[in-house]
């Protein structure tokens, strides 16, 4: 029966290729900690992806209670927190994750590093891999900010500040940023549009671009 | 016809097994069977990271109140290196808020063209291998001298009484002395802030019964040092006069 339905959906779109493509190729001896345990550090950058999923999808249904106005957002994230069912799991989820994703991305840029992995022919792939790091500390960054509470407002006040230090361009820069001269109502809803738009985006495609690189150049072999 | 083909089935989906040459070089299809494998170790990563999470509830602080500038700013943990750089340059943010930051990073991305020796071994590129040692290292030195300065700062560590040059032994009297000599109004206006109205410490350690185990000659050129960064020096006065007014009240404080 399913295979029948997967027939009748291949002779139509010719998916056997595409997911050839995808999945058909094997995991050299390597990098597989069932042949030898050490390799374990080559799951970092799996588990990097594993831990990206679930702040997509916490970060998911957090939006569904959030609200990023100055007035609400602090609000909003007290009952997610004290009132919504799960909403404590939920964000906490979040809350760990993202230093959870920061750590175990770091490890796995460290085991790229010291096994030389980004030498010919995977240079581009780890100029990808550093736009994707610079990525993920904007994430929390821009997160950071928007529990609207004390330490998100000082801490964000200090980060703006900074930017004016950019020589020339830095107080457009830092009103850029902002929205405005202070910290305020724009700030957030920047930032929060930042964190849940325009970041994503620009994650989702490096990171599409990072596995199709790794599917071309296959895992750098044995050193 | 399927039957003729001399490659094995893979259950549960249309495909077969690709024949090897050698069999057992320990290769292994991605799909399922090292995806199981690795879905098994995410599997248990997924349930060290939940327990972490139930047993750590995310806090809430107050609401951000944008008029109280007193709240001492701090950065999420991952960037308390940047923010400690910048302590360390005083008003100049040109370069640790903005040069070191940017350079970094751009090492960072070019490392495969500024690493061109063939060897991917660690060792045998030594020059690679000790800058990253080195940067992990100073970014982990730099994170917890932030926090722990950040701990002195809230309050939430006292410095360790045996590292103070007096060691002052906590008096039972708790009423200041000499309250008519003028460095006592010096005193509540700058050192106070830090060393408690009443002597009684908060950032900086209690100075209660300072009087008991330090002279004004002794106390003097510690004062005037400072305990940079905790304290500036002088405590951040700049006239000599005031600072011996202070250092004059501060000898009378012999409380029992
Ligand atoms: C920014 C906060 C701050 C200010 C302002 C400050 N201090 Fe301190 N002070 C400290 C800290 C912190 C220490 C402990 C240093 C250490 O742990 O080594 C200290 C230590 C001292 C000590 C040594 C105490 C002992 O038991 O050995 C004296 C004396 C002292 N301060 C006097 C003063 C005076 C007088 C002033 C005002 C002119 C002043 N301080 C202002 C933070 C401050
Ligand atoms: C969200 C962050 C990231 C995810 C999800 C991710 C994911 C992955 C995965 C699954 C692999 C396969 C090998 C492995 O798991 O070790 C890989 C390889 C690689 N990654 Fe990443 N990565 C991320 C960030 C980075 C960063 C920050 C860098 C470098 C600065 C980087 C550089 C590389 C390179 C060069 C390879 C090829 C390694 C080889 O062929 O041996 N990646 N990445």
């Amino acid at each position: 029966m399913i295979k029948r339905t997967y027939d009748w959906i291949d002779e139509r779109l010719n998916v056997t290729p595409l997911w050839r493509d995808l999945a058909d190729h094997d995991v050299p001896a390597h990098v597989n900690p069932a042949n030898k345990m050490s390799s374990f550090v080559y799951c970092f950058g799996g588990l990097t992806f594993l831990i990206i999923v679930t702040q997509i999808l916490s970060g998911m249904f957090l939006s569904m209670y959030y609200v990023p106005d100055i007035n609400n957002a602090y609000y909003s994230v007290k009952y997610i927190t004290d009132q919504v069912l799960l909403g404590q799991v939920v964000r906490g989820m979040h809350f760990w994750g993202a230093s959870l994703v920061i750590i175990m991305m770091f490890l796995h840029m460290l085991r790229v590093f010291f096994t030389g992995a980004y030498k010919a022919p995977r240079e581009l792939n780890w100029v990808v891999g550093v736009l994707i790091f610079v990525v993920v500390l904007a994430f929390g960054f821009t997160g950071y900010l928007l529990p609207w509470d004390q330490k998100a407002y000082w801490a964000t006040s200090v980060g703006a500040n900074l930017a004016s230090a950019v020589p020339f361009i830095g107080p457009y820069l830092k009103i850029l940023l902002a929205g405005g001269s202070t910290i305020g109502a724009l700030t957030l809803t920047r930032f929060f549009a930042i964190h849940v738009f325009f970041l994503p985006a620009a994650l989702l495609v490096l990171l599409g671009l990072h596995f199709i690189m790794i599917r071309k150049a296959g895992i750098a072999g044995p050193m | 016809m399927a039957g003729e083909d001399p490659r094995e089935k893979i259950p549960g989906v249309p495909r077969r097994r690709p024949v090897h040459k050698e069999i057992s070089d320990g290769r292994e299809p991605f799909f399922p069977n090292f995806l199981l494998k690795e879905w098994i170790v995410g599997s248990i990563f997924l349930v060290g990271f939940m327990l972490w999470i139930i047993f750590n509830p995310v806090e809430l602080g107050p609401k951000a109140d944008p008029m109280d500038s007193s709240f001492i700013p701090v950065p999420d943990w991952y960037f308390l290196f940047l923010y400690q750089l910048l302590k360390y340059f005083g008003p100049y943010l040109l370069f640790p808020a903005v040069l070191i930051p940017m350079v970094a990073t751009l090492l960072l991305m070019f490392v495969p063209w500024l690493d061109t020796r063939r060897s991917r071994r660690p060792f045998r590129r030594p020059f690679a291998t000790g800058a990253m040692v080195l940067s992990v290292f100073m970014m982990i030195w730099l994170t917890s001298e932030a926090w722990n300065q950040h701990l002195y700062e809230i309050g939430a560590l006292q410095p360790a009484a045996s590292s103070l040059p007096f060691a002052t032994q906590h008096p039972a009297s708790t009423t200041l002395m000499a309250t008519n000599l003028p460095g006592y109004a010096i005193f509540k206006t700058t050192c106070a802030v830090c060393h408690g109205a009443d002597l009684q410490g908060q950032i900086g350690p209690e100075l209660r019964g300072i009087g008991n185990v330090a002279t004004e000659a002794e106390l003097l050129p510690v004062v005037t040092k400072g305990f940079p960064p905790m304290m500036p020096p002088a405590g951040g006065l700049t006239s000599k006069t005031e600072l011996q007014e202070v250092v004059a009240w501060l000898a009378q404080q012999k409380q029992k």
